[in-house]
C-alpha cells in the first residue's frame, strides 16, 4: 500500500525550472564554529539570571502547593460531616439522649470544625493567589530563558533512511506490543481478581430473594392454621384472648406442672407447638426462657447481651413495668423479645441468637410496655414514646428471618402500653394501634396509614380487640369504643359505632365471644357489653385484683386474679360462675390457651393447666 | 504526484504584500512582546541581530513570546484551581427536627442560546478553515484559538463540547427513554464532517483543550516516534472505555475525568485538581499531551481526517526537501520522505510479516472479547446500583446496627425499602456490562492489531508533509518552509535553498 504522494521521480534536484535554482553555497551555511548572536557572554549570564528566577518560582510554587496539599489532607479528619471524633461523640448521645455534657461538646466540636473550614477555605485563596504569582513567574522566565537558548536547527545528512525507517516501524511495533500485553495482562489481573456477591442469573435473584419454592424463607413462613392453633403472641394468633375449641374444669386436679421462673417479668407466655417461652430480666441481665409445654421442663434460656448500640449504663426504669413488660411473639420458627431498655432479638427455637438489634432507648413514662405483634413474614413494633421524646413514636415492621427494618412510619402520637393487634377488614391486613389521641389503622403492608380516630384519653394500657368487624377499644377517662374498620382518613365523627361509659377497666384488655364484649376493671368490676350497640348487658363486682386479662376459651370465660383466684364464668348474656381454683402465686400477666392447656405466670412460677378436654358445644 | 503539477490542495492563497523592511519591523515587535526581565535589553539587541535566524526559528521566539502573555491571563484567573473543597455540608439539626428546605435545580439554558453556541461553533470551524488552507495564517489560528478559550472554555465551562458528545450519542442509542440534545448532536457531527473535508481544523483552534495547550508550550521536548506510536493507541482505548460506560447509563468517563475541564470550571474534586495541574506542567515540554495520547475524539478526528479533500502541506509549492520544516513540528505530526527505492531482500519478510500480523487480528479481537467480558464483574461496581446492591447484600450477610447516619448508611437504608429492585436492577446492569465489556475488549484488540500491521505497511513519500491523522493543523510548520515565505514576500525567490542536503538515498 502506499500512499497518494507516490511519485517516481528522484525528488528534490529538479524544481521544472519554476524557478531559479541556487544552491545553497558554503558560505551561507553556519559553521560549527561560528558563535551564534544568543550565547554570547550578555545572553549567557542573562539566561542565567532568567533561570536561577525560574527556579526560584518553582520552588516557591512547590512550597505553596505542598502546604496546601497538607491542608487538604489534614481537613480529611476534620470534617464536620464524617470526623471520626465527633462520629464517635454521636454515638454516645444516642446511647445517653440526655446527656447534656455530650451535646456541648458535639456543638463545640462541630463549631470548631466549621470555623476551621471557612479558615482553610480563606487560605486556599491565598494559596491559590501565590500559586498564581508563582506559576506566571515561572512560566515568564521559563521561556525567556528557553528562548535565549534556543539553538538553530541544522539540517542532517541522512545517510540510511530506509534503514531508518525499518528500524522505527520494527520499535513502534515492539512498543504498541508491549502495551497491549501489559493492557491485557493488567485488565485479566483485574477482572479475576474482582468478586462480587451479586446473583449472576434471575434464577439466583429469585433465590436470593426467597421467591424459590426451596427457599428458606418460604420454608419458613407457617400457614394461617398454624398460627390459629398456637398462641403466637399477646392474647393470641389474633391479640383478641380467645379461643374456641377448649373447655376447662377448673380444680385443684387441673395443675399439671409448675416450674420456677428464673428471672422476673410482667410479660405474658406464649406457645407455639410444645415449646412455651418467656421473657425475663433485670438491669444486669436479660434474657428468654424456653419450657416444654408437656413437662414444664426449663428446655433452655439465651442471654440478650452485647446488642449493638445497647446503652452499657442501663437506663432509669420503674418497678412498675419491669425490664421484661412487653411479651414475646414467635412465627413458629424464631421466638422474638423486646426489652424496656430498646433491645429486639429473635431467638431460634433451639436457643441459638437468630439476630439482635438495639432500637434506642425510648422514652416513656412508666416504660416501654407494647407487646410484639407477629404476621406472616413480619414483626412489629410499637414503638410510642412520649411527646417531647426525640424521634417521636414509630410503628416498625422487621423482617422476622434477618431482623432488617422493612418499613417505619412516623405516628402523631404518644404516651401508650397498649399492644398492636393484626386485623383483616376491607380487604386488607390492618395493624390496629391505640395511643394518645388516636386509634389508628396502619396497612401491613408498607405501613401507611388507613384511618385514624381521635377518641382516646387517659393513660392508654388496654389493649384492642377486633370482634364483629369492629375494633373495641377501651379509652380510660372516656369509655368503651366500638369502631368499624372500613374507614379511610379521620374517621372520628364517620366510624364510631357505638360508645359505652360505666365500668370501664384501667390495665386489662376486653375479650369477646362475638355476641357480647367482656371487661374487668383493676378493681374487679365485671361487665358484659352488648357488641352490636356497646349496651350494657350485666355487670358484677368481682371484689377482687385483677391485672391480667380475661380469656375466652370456648363458653368460658376466664380470669385470673392478682392473688391467684382462677376463676371460670359462663361467657353469656348472664352472669354465672361455672368454677373457682386458687394458685398460690402472684399473678400480672394475662394467661395464654392451647392444645388443651391453660399457661399462666405467676411471679415466682409458670403454671400449666389442663382438664379434661371436650369439644366445644 | 508529480512534481510538476500543482498540489492538490486549497486555492493558493496570494501572496500578502508588505512594506519595505517588514521583517525588522517583525523583529522588533517580537522583542517588544518579550519582556520585562533582566534578559530584555539582550533580548532586544539580541532580536536586532538576529540576522542569521532561520525564518523557522524567528517564527518559534515570536510564537514562545506571545504565548507567555496569555499564559499569564489564564493563570491569574486560575488560583480558583487549587480551590478543590468538598460541598460544605448542612448541620444536624437532629434535636429541633428543623427540616432542610429541598435542593432545586437551575432553569436549563434558553435554548436560543444553546442554537447560539452551535452557530458559534459552526463560525468558527468555518475560519478555521479558511486560516488554514487560504489565509495559511498562525497568528489567525492563534487568536482564534484564544477566542475558542474564552468561549467555549471559559464562558461556557467546556461544556457542551465535542470531546464528550460521542458519549451522548451512544446512550441515546442504547437508552430509548434519553433524546440527544440537537445541539449535542451539532458539537460532535460537525467536528466531523470538517475533517472529512479539510482536516482537523477543529483541533486548530476552535477546540478549547487544543487552545489551552498550545498556550502552554514553553520548551517542547521530541517524543520517541516509537513511543509516540504506542501512546497513540490510547485514545481509541479511551473512547472505547468511554463508550462503554455510556451505553450502559453509568455516567460520562470522559467528561468526568476530563483533566482541563477543571481549569475552566476553577473547581473540581481533589484527583482531578492533581490531574489538571500535572497536565498543565506536561503541556509545558510535551506538545498538546492530552489531544495527542488521550483525547477520545482525536481518535475520531484522525480516523476522519485521513480521508480529507484538502490535506495541510508545509509548502504552498513544490517541496525542494530542504528540511527546514522538520523539526517546526512540536507535535510529531511531520513525515519526511521516504527512500526512492526498497532494497528487494527485505519485501518479502515484509509481506509475511503483515500476512500473520493480518491473520492475528481476529485473535487479538477474540481475545480481547474474552478479557473484557471477564470485566464485567469489576468495571460494573463503578455503577452506583450495582455497588449499592452489592453492599446491601454484605449488610445482610452480617448486619450492623447503622448508629449515626452517613451519606453511605442512607443509602443502604433506602435501598432496604425496596431491596428486590436494588437487587434485580444490579443484576440486569450487571448483564449490560457483561455485553458491553465483551465489545469494548474486542475493539481494544481490534485497535491493537490494526496499529501493529498499519506499522508494517510501506507508505512512499516525497516530500516533507505532516500526517493526516496526526496532524492539529496549527499552521506552526508553515513559516520554516521558504516557498511560504516567497509567498508572503517575505523572502525573495532567488534565495530559496534547493536542497541544503541529500535526503533520499
Amino acid at each position: 500500500m502506499t500512499s497518494s504522494s507516490d511519485n517516481s521521480q528522484p525528488a528534490g534536484l529538479d524544481c521544472g525550472g519554476k524557478r531559479s535554482a541556487t544552491p545553497l553555497s558554503a558560505a551561507s551555511v553556519p559553521s560549527d564554529k561560528a558563535v551564534s548572536p544568543l550565547r554570547s557572554a550578555t545572553a549567557v549570564q542573562d539566561t542565567g539570571s532568567l533561570s536561577r528566577t525560574a527556579w526560584i518560582a518553582a520552588v516557591f510554587c512547590l512550597l505553596v502547593s505542598g502546604y496546601m496539599l497538607y491542608q487538604h489532607v489534614l481537613a480529611a479528619e476534620r470534617d464536620p460531616w464524617k470526623s471520626p471524633q465527633l462520629l464517635a461523640l454521636k454515638e454516645k448521645l444516642r446511647a445517653t439522649p440526655t446527656d447534656e455534657a455530650v451535646k456541648t461538646e458535639i456543638r463545640r466540636l462541630d463549631l470548631e470544625f466549621r470555623q476551621r473550614y471557612k479558615r482553610r477555605l480563606a487560605l486556599d485563596v491565598t494559596g491559590g493567589w501565590l500559586l498564581v504569582g508563582g506559576v506566571a513567574v515561572l512560566l515568564l522566565t521559563a521561556s525567556q530563558s528557553a528562548k535565549l537558548q534556543l539553538l538553530p536547527w541544522r539540517p542532517k545528512l541522512r545517510a540510511d533512511v530506509a534503514g531508518e525507517a525499518r528500524t522505527l516501524s520494527a520499535r513502534a511495533r515492539w512498543s504498541v506490543t508491549a502495551l497491549g500485553v501489559l493492557t491485557g495482562m493488567g485488565l485479566l489481573t483485574l477482572a479475576l481478581s474482582a468478586t462480587s456477591p451479586l446473583p449472576r442469573s434471575a434464577a439466583e435473584l429469585d433465590k436470593l430473594l426467597g421467591k424459590g419454592g426451596e427457599s428458606e424463607l418460604a420454608a419458613n413462613v407457617p400457614n394461617l392454621a398454624e398460627f390459629q392453633a398456637n398462641w403466637p403472641q399477646f392474647r393470641g394468633s389474633d391479640g383478641g384472648g380467645a379461643t374456641t375449641n377448649e373447655r376447662f374444669e377448673l380444680n385443684s386436679s387441673s395443675v399439671i406442672w409448675k416450674t420456677p421462673i428464673p428471672a422476673p417479668g410482667y410479660n405474658s407466655p406464649i406457645v407455639w407447638s410444645n415449646r412455651v417461652f418467656i421473657s425475663g430480666g433485670d438491669a444486669v441481665k436479660r434474657e428468654v426462657f424456653c419450657f416444654d409445654a408437656v413437662g414444664g421442663k426449663l428446655l433452655w434460656q439465651r442471654a440478650i447481651e452485647n446488642v449493638p448500640g445497647s446503652p452499657a449504663k442501663p437506663p432509669e426504669i420503674s418497678d412498675a413495668t419491669g425490664w421484661a413488660a412487653p411479651t414475646m411473639a414467635t412465627d413458629g420458627r424464631r421466638a422474638f423479645a423486646i426489652f424496656v431498655n430498646g433491645d429486639l432479638a429473635a431467638v431460634n427455637f433451639d436457643g441459638s441468637l437468630a439476630w439482635a438489634k438495639h432500637l434506642g432507648v425510648p422514652k416513656n413514662a412508666y416504660g416501654h410496655a407494647a407487646s410484639l405483634a407477629v404476621a406472616p413474614g413480619k414483626l412489629i413494633v410499637q414503638w410510642d414514646q412520649d411527646e417531647e421524646a426525640p424521634g417521636g413514636s414509630k410503628l416498625l415492621a422487621f423482617d422476622c428471618v434477618t431482623g432488617k427494618q422493612l418499613w417505619e412510619r412516623s405516628k402523631p402520637t404518644h404516651g401508650s402500653w397498649a399492644s398492636p393487634i393484626i386485623a383483616t377488614a376491607a380487604g386488607k391486613s390492618q395493624i390496629i394501634t391505640l395511643a394518645l389521641p388516636f386509634v389508628m389503622s396502619h396497612a401491613l403492608a408498607d405501613g401507611s396509614e388507613l384511618w385514624r380516630a381521635d377518641v382516646m384519653e387517659g393513660e392508654i394500657t388496654p389493649s384492642p380487640i377486633t370482634a364483629g368487624g369492629l375494633v373495641v377499644a377501651v379509652s380510660p377517662n372516656t369509655g368503651l369504643l366500638g369502631l368499624r374498620m372500613d374507614g379511610a382518613g379521620d374517621v372520628t365523627k364517620s366510624h364510631v359505632a357505638w360508645k359505652a361509659e360505666d365500668n370501664i377497666p384501667d390495665v386489662t384488655s376486653p375479650v369477646s365471644n362475638g355476641e357480647v364484649v367482656f371487661t374487668v376493671t383493676s378493681s374487679g368490676g365485671l361487665a358484659c357489653f352488648d357488641l352490636k350497640d356497646g349496651k350494657q348487658v350485666w355487670q358484677h363486682e368481682l371484689e377482687l385484683e385483677v391485672q391480667a386479662s380475661p380469656a375466652i376459651a370456648g363458653k368460658q370465660l376466664l380470669l385470673i386474679s392478682t392473688k391467684g383466684d382462677l376463676i371460670s364464668l359462663l361467657a353469656g348474656r348472664e352472669f354465672k360462675e361455672q368454677g373457682r381454683s386458687k394458685l398460690e402465686d402472684t399473678f400480672h400477666a394475662s394467661p395464654a390457651l392451647a392444645d388443651g392447656r391453660l399457661f399462666l405466670r405467676g411471679a415466682t412460677n409458670l403454671w400449666c393447666l389442663a382438664a379434661e378436654r371436650k369439644k366445644a358445644e | 504526484m508529480s512534481q510538476t503539477e500543482a498540489p492538490e490542495s486549497f486555492p493558493s492563497p496570494r501572496p500578502t504584500p508588505l512594506r519595505k523592511g517588514s521583517g525588522r519591523i517583525v523583529r522588533r515587535i517580537s522583542v517588544k512582546l518579550s519582556t520585562g526581565f533582566a534578559g530584555y535589553a539582550s533580548a532586544k539587541k539580541n532580536a536586532g541581530n538576529s540576522c542569521s535566524l532561520s525564518p523557522s526559528e524567528g517564527e518559534r521566539v515570536r510564537v514562545r513570546g506571545r504565548s507567555a502573555w496569555p499564559a499569564l491571563l489564564i493563570l491569574l484567573i486560575l488560583n480558583f484551581v487549587a480551590v478543590a473543597e468538598p460541598r460544605f455540608p448542612p448541620p444536624d439539626f437532629t434535636e429541633t427536627n428543623h427540616q432542610i428546605p429541598g435542593t432545586t435545580t437551575p432553569a436549563a439554558r434558553a435554548e436560543l442560546l444553546q442554537y447560539l453556541d452551535v452557530g458559534v461553533l459552526f463560525t468558527c470551524l468555518g475560519v478555521a478553515v479558511w486560516f488554514v488552507h487560504k489565509q495559511r495564517s498562525r497568528r489567525g489560528l492563534f487568536w482564534l484559538g484564544i477566542f475558542s478559550l474564552a468561549y467555549f472554555g471559559f464562558w461556557r465551562l467546556g461544556c457542551v463540547c465535542a470531546i464528550g458528545a460521542p458519549q451522548n450519542i451512544i446512550l441515546g442509542l442504547f437508552d430509548a427513554s434519553y433524546a440527544v440534545p440537537l445541539t449535542v448532536i451539532a458539537f460532535f457531527a460537525a467536528p466531523l464532517l470538517v475533517a472529512l473535508f479539510a482536516g482537523r481544523a477543529f483541533c486548530a483552534g476552535v477546540c478549547p483543550h487544543g487552545a489551552l495547550q498550545d498556550l502552554l508550550l514553553i520548551k517542547p521536548v521530541k517524543v520517541p516516534a516509537w513511543l509516540e506510536h504506542a501512546l497513540g493507541v490510547l485514545p481509541f482505548i479511551f473512547l472505547g472505555f468511554g463508550l462503554t460506560f455510556a451505553a450502559t447509563g453509568t455516567g460520562f468517563p470522559i467528561c468526568r475525568y476530563d483533566p482541563i475541564v477543571p481549569i475552566f470550571r476553577l473547581s473540581g474534586p481533589n484527583l482531578l485538581i492533581a490531574l489538571a495541574a500535572l497536565t498543565l506542567v506536561l503541556g509545558m515540554f510535551v506538545g498538546r499531551p492530552y489531544c495527542r495520547f488521550l483525547c477520545p475524539y482525536g481518535a475520531l478526528l484522525k480516523l476522519a481526517s485521513l480521508t480529507a479533500k484538502w490535506r495541510v502541506r508545509v509548502t504552498p509549492d513544490l517541496c525542494t526537501q530542504c528540511q527546514l520544516c522538520a523539526n517546526s513540528c512540536p507535535f510529531g505530526a511531520m513525515r519526511e520522505p521516504s527512500a526512492s527505492k526498497t532494497d528487494p531482500k527485505f519485501l518479502a519478510p515484509d509481506r509475511r510479516r503483515l500476512g500473520w500480523l493480518l491473520l492475528l487480528l481476529p485473535v487479538l479481537i477474540a481475545g480481547g472479547a474474552w478479557i473484557g467480558s471477564l470485566l464485567a464483574v469489576p468495571v460494573s461496581k463503578l455503577n452506583p446500583t450495582v455497588e449499592l446492591a452489592e453492599r446491601y447484600i454484605r449488610q445482610q450477610q452480617s448486619p450492623v446496627d447503622y448508629g449515626v447516619m452517613t451519606p453511605e448508611t442512607l443509602s443502604l437504608q433506602r435501598a432496604e425499602r425496596d431491596p428486590e429492585a436494588v437487587l434485580k436492577s444490579a443484576t440486569d446492569l450487571r448483564q449490560r456490562f457483561w455485553l458491553a465489556c465483551l465489545i469494548f475488549g474486542g475493539w481494544t484488540g481490534l485497535v491493537i492489531g490494526v496499529k501493529l500491521a498499519s506499522l508494517s505497511l510501506r507508505t512512499t513519500r516525497t516530500d516533507f508533509e505532516p500526517d493526516r491523522g496526526a496532524c492539529f493543523a496549527c499552521a506552526r510548520c508553515f513559516r520554516s518552509c521558504p516557498q511560504e515565505l516567497v509567498r508572503i514576500g517575505q523572502m525573495p525567490a532567488s534565495e530559496v535553498p534547493q536542497t541544503a542536503v541529500a535526503v533520499n538515498t
